[in-house]
């Protein structure tokens, strides 16, 4: 039963930064491209890439808090 | 476990008990009424020192909300949306005094969920009370904008929006302070250094994130469409 409550909490954060931090590659990455082409939009682009940033973190965010609960059922 | 408090109060007021977060967030509180006090006691024409200081950061939120609101609405809630950004960033540094961890409140109460849930509720009620300030009844168009079948989705989105900002505050905050505290049990010197620079980084960020999405809803309530 342990095991299986600390394999879960593993998954809960691995699963969850796996989709989160490929998002968060490409929209990065996009961000990067737009400002080369045009820089005069920087602040602009920059203000919605940390909003487009924070929503995708929140997915992963909540894997780390299902994570936490798990480990914390454990001891 | 996480979303119940697991340490004792320090105090009692009456039947309420007072954790050590309470007692942090009176702290931020005390620190940023004092400084603006004493900023704008013997206020001069050509401002100096504290005055300068606090004038540039009132300027610069002043800049950045007319940057996503409108300019008469930037004037109107630039003061509450600044606030959120102050207390929040205060909040998320408090846990950088050196020997935070063991005297009592001195945690970040960005930390605990429950403030985290208040501050949420607040700028919930703030996005609706601005709509109703900028259009009247109109406001409550928007939520059957494009055709009254969506009004359950529109009251959902509406209340997802203080579950996301809570829980996004709270994760970043609290698994930032475990991770440290962990690296700590491990290595006690030196090893989590740079884990604590990057917590002020992160904490920068989680309080800008936490304003702009407020500001955003309440470009979003403020806005025209509706």
């Amino acid at each position: 039963m342990e095991g299986a409550l600390a394999i879960g909490a593993g998954l809960a954060v691995a699963v969850g930064a796996l989709g989160g931090g490929i998002g968060q590659g490409i929209a990065g990455g996009k961000c990067f491209e737009s400002i080369a082409r045009q820089p005069e939009i920087a602040d602009q682009v920059r203000t919605l890439l940390f909003i487009t940033l924070a929503f995708i973190e929140t997915l992963t965010i909540y894997g780390l808090l299902i994570a936490f609960m798990l480990v914390g059922k454990i001891g | 476990m996480i979303f119940a408090s697991s340490y004792s109060p320090i105090l009692y007021l009456g039947p309420v008990p007072v954790y050590d977060h309470t007692v942090a967030q009176w702290l931020v509180m005390i620190v940023l009424g004092v400084t603006a006090f004493l900023a704008t006691r013997n206020m001069q024409a050509v401002p100096r020192g504290l005055q300068n200081a606090w004038e540039a950061i009132v300027q610069l939120c002043y800049d950045f909300f007319g940057g996503v609101l409108d300019e008469h609405a930037a004037k109107k809630w630039t003061p509450i949306l600044a606030t959120f950004f102050l207390f929040i960033l205060t909040s998320n540094y408090i846990g950088l005094f050196p020997g935070s961890a063991t005297i009592h409140g001195f945690v970040p109460p960005t930390a605990d969920w429950n403030t985290n849930a208040c501050l949420a509720l607040i700028v919930f009620f703030t996005v609706q009370i601005s709509g109703f300030v900028a259009h009247g009844s109109h406001y409550l168009g928007h939520f059957i904008s494009p055709h009254p079948a969506f009004l359950p989705l529109a009251i959902i989105e509406e209340l997802v929006r203080p579950l996301s900002l809570t829980l996004r505050l709270f994760g970043n905050i609290f698994g930032h302070e475990m991770i440290v505290s962990f690296l700590v049990l491990m290595a006690p010197f030196l090893v989590p250094m740079p884990l604590v620079a990057l917590g002020v980084l992160t904490g920068l960020i989680q309080a800008l994130v936490f304003t702009i999405l407020a500001t955003s809803y309440v470009a979003a309530a403020t806005g025209e469409g509706h």
